[in-house]
């Protein structure tokens, strides 16, 4: 009974970190319908960005975020304004494949100016855990899925309570209708891809306790991410905090009870299985892969 | 000007003329096709690699080359196997080389070695492990580095020797768990662990491959904590092997000794990433650097010049990878091609299989000794170097120390067994 509670504990925690980092990703497809490949390549320079706040400023990651969620979100109007916007209009493909040269170009560049070299930041309490009798729990774990939660309520409650919610919700609904209305759609693009990326840059901080970042670090959690999002909902919120959360028991529990060569084939399993019998995600409605973010 | 003397005076010309062609392409250099991921996951192997390949070069070009000519190297990288394979294949058809270095990991050595086989090319390799390198009736494809079941064996000896007598138990009760990473050098150790402990009758407790993108250990930890082994054996990758020891303190996972294998737990990084908590942890690898006693006098000057070298451009001293991939070239550029006169594949082949160095010979303390279909262990092996160095390190306060086996060994074993993560 321990061993199932700790894994499922442990399960729980990191689906939460899961969760944390795909919903940029989800509120950008949620909105823009287009799917960022490069997302892996966000996080990493994001964790950089972190990684280097500690080692050469001496903060706490945790600090780091005063700093990196807007230079993310800078970075992401940058990104927007230069690559996806003029390709908005285009076929689907021209996003797919800009993103992806994206992507290749920062690991890349990255790979140049960093090396290969994994860095790391000292982990907060002397790497010590918390234990609840016979459970174990990592601090920065628990601060990752607190994180992820308000990050959920915190957009929840923006998009129903908010102007610019509304705007947002309005646009995806019907993006004519919201530009005759007066909402300034190019607008509402423009800042929910540089929030999405925010949201990373939020993410990459709380991560960096947690995981080395390298170059290519960004491949070990896009798949997960990109499962998440459809898993959730297409743009459900928190959807991606269920999907995130569900992958991380599905994990933890078929690595341990079957093989942990084989942790990843069972989660797309669960995939393709809501795939077959809830082909809108956990908490997508029908026809919301077309639709977007729900209201 | 009479007849005689003025074909005399042709004849002179023409030596001279004939003289300065041949001056000419003694000049040429000898091409090299390096293969190295310099980008993509095995980035840091193929750096380190590469980096002490280009140490030998300048070492060699710097001492007038091979007879009389340097020695030119064009780089391919290759971050995947895909890429390895197409690489390959324009430096051979494209450049024209028929000779080629690498291969960074054997994940790639493998698409790389068949490609040049393929193409009849000479391909010496430093880094790739993976017992099947040797296996598949290659004529041009020599293995310098040791092959992958030594890197088991060696962990299983220290294991079975040296770790059973400091835990106080008996080879046969020691409860023995064997983890690793499921691509080709790991799963390629993996069997070997296996099969070494099945000879040597040793029970093994656990046995779990694992995949690379795992992020979370828990799974692992939790099992191995329920099977509470006495020494874990772990072939890993670093992002791995530092996910796995965050998770084993995490979890308050203790064991008497944990032996890692390679990649993961041989890389400089691994200090950076967890500090102290290294210490203890042995390393079976190629050997990095051995006992200074167990090298030749003349190898021990060329050793030495490597590490002060490699240390004032890394500023680092090299990891065993990368020790193996500058022994292995200057035993290239020293011992195979000075015989040789067309360069062609077919000749170098020859020379290769005729050496016999002593181990000691190289800087990391190997020898050579090519398999030609003619190992009774395995006649269907072909250019395996049988006298590659391998051995266990220890990470210790004062540095990555060589521990075994005792001829190459430089210092004792200590913190056996390794203390609880509530004292480290």
């Amino acid at each position: 009974m321990t061993t199932i509670g700790q894994l499922v504990l442990s399960g729980l925690l990191i689906g939460g970190i899961y969760a944390l980092m795909s919903i940029g990703l989800t509120l950008i497809f949620g909105v823009l319908r287009i799917v960022n490949f490069a997302h892996g390549e966000f996080l990493m320079i994001a964790m950089y960005g972190a990684w280097a706040m500690t080692r050469y400023l001496g903060l706490n990651p945790y600090y780091a975020i005063v700093a990196i969620v807007p230079a993310m979100f800078l970075f992401g109007v940058v990104v927007h304004r230069l690559i996806v916007m003029p390709a908005l209009d285009k076929p689907h493909l021209v996003v797919v494949f800009a993103t992806m040269g994206l992507s290749i170009l920062m690991q890349n560049v990255a790979l140049m100016a960093l090396s290969a070299d994994l860095q790391d930041v000292p982990p907060i309490l002397g790497g010590r855990s918390f234990t609840f009798g016979p459970f174990y729990a990592k601090p920065e774990l628990l601060i990752g899925f607190a994180v992820a939660l308000a990050c959920t309520l915190g957009l929840r409650f923006m998009l129903q309570a908010t102007y610019l919610g509304k705007a947002i919700r309005a646009t995806v609904q019907d993006g004519e209708a919201a530009q005759l209305m007066g909402v300034p759609v190019p607008r509402i693009f423009l800042i929910t891809f540089a929030a999405g990326s925010a949201l990373v840059g939020l993410s990459a901080c709380v991560m960096m306790p947690l995981f080395s970042v390298f170059p290519t670090v960004g491949l070990n959690f896009v798949l997960i991410a990109f499962v998440i999002v459809v898993l959730g909902g297409m743009g459900s919120i928190e959807g991606a905090l269920l999907g995130g959360i569900c992958i991380g028991i599905v994990q933890s529990l078929s690595s341990y009870y079957i093989a942990p060569a084989f942790g990843q084939m069972f989660f797309f399993m669960l995939f393709l299985l809501v795939m077959i019998f809830r082909p809108a995600g956990l908490l997508g409605r029908k026809g919301e892969a077309t639709l977007g973010i729900n209201d | 000007m009479p007849v005689a003397l003025r074909s005399a005076t042709f004849a002179v010309a023409a030596v001279a003329l004939l003289g300065t062609a041949a001056t000419g392409r003694a000049q040429e250099p000898i091409r090299i096709g390096v293969l190295q991921p310099m980008t993509g996951p095995a980035t840091k192997n193929g750096t380190e690699n590469y980096t002490a390949m280009q140490i030998a070069r300048d070492m060699i070009n710097e001492r007038g080359g091979v007879n009389g000519r340097k020695v030119d190297f064009l780089l391919a990288d290759i971050p995947t196997p895909t890429a390895a394979i197409s690489e390959t294949e324009r430096l051979t058809t494209k450049d024209g080389v028929k000779i080629t270095l690498g291969s960074g990991v054997s994940l790639l050595a493998v698409p790389v070695s068949q490609a040049a086989e393929r193409h009849g090319v000479f391909h010496w390799e430093t880094a790739g492990a993976a017992d099947i390198i040797t296996k598949r009736g290659f004529k041009y494809t020599f293995q310098v580095g040791p092959a992958a079941y030594r890197y088991g064996q060696a962990a299983v000896d220290l294991t079975l020797g040296e770790l059973a007598k400091r835990l106080g138990k008996s080879p046969a009760d020691l409860r023995i768990a064997l983890l690793w990473e499921n691509r080709a050098f790991g799963k390629s150790v993996g069997d070997s662990i296996r099969a070494y402990a099945k000879e040597k009758s040793v029970n093994l407790v656990y046995d779990e491959g694992y995949d690379q993108f795992l992020t979370d250990m828990t799974p692992i930890v939790q099992r191995l904590k329920d099977v509470k082994p006495d020494v874990l054996i772990a072939i890993s990758f670093p992002n791995d092997a530092i996910l796995f020891q965050r998770k084993a303190k995490e979890l308050d996972f203790n064991v008497g000794a944990l032996v890692g294998v390679s990649a993961g737990y041989s890389n400089p990084d691994l200090r950076d990433s967890i500090g102290d908590m290294v210490n203890g942890i042995f390393v079976s690898d190629f050997a990095a650097r051995v006992n200074p006693k167990a090298l030749t006098p003349d190898t021990l000057k060329i050793a030495d010049e490597f590490f002060k070298r490699y240390d004032d451009k890394m500023k680092r001293p090299p990891a065993g990878h990368a020790s193996s991939a500058f022994s292995a070239t200057w035993a290239l550029f020293t011992e195979v091609f000075p015989k040789a006169k067309s360069y062609e594949p077919a000749e170098l082949r020859e020379i290769a299989l005729k050496l016999d160095l002593p181990e000691g010979s190289l800087a990391n303390g190997s020898g050579i000794k090519f398999t030609n279909n003619d190992w009774p262990t395995d006649p269907k092996d072909a250019g395996q170097n049988l006298r590659a160095s391998i051995g266990v390190w220890q990470w210790q306060k004062t540095g990555n120390n060589q521990v075994f086996p005792a001829k190459l060994a430089t210092t004792e074993p200590v913190m056996v067994p390794l203390p609880n993560w509530s004292q480290r």
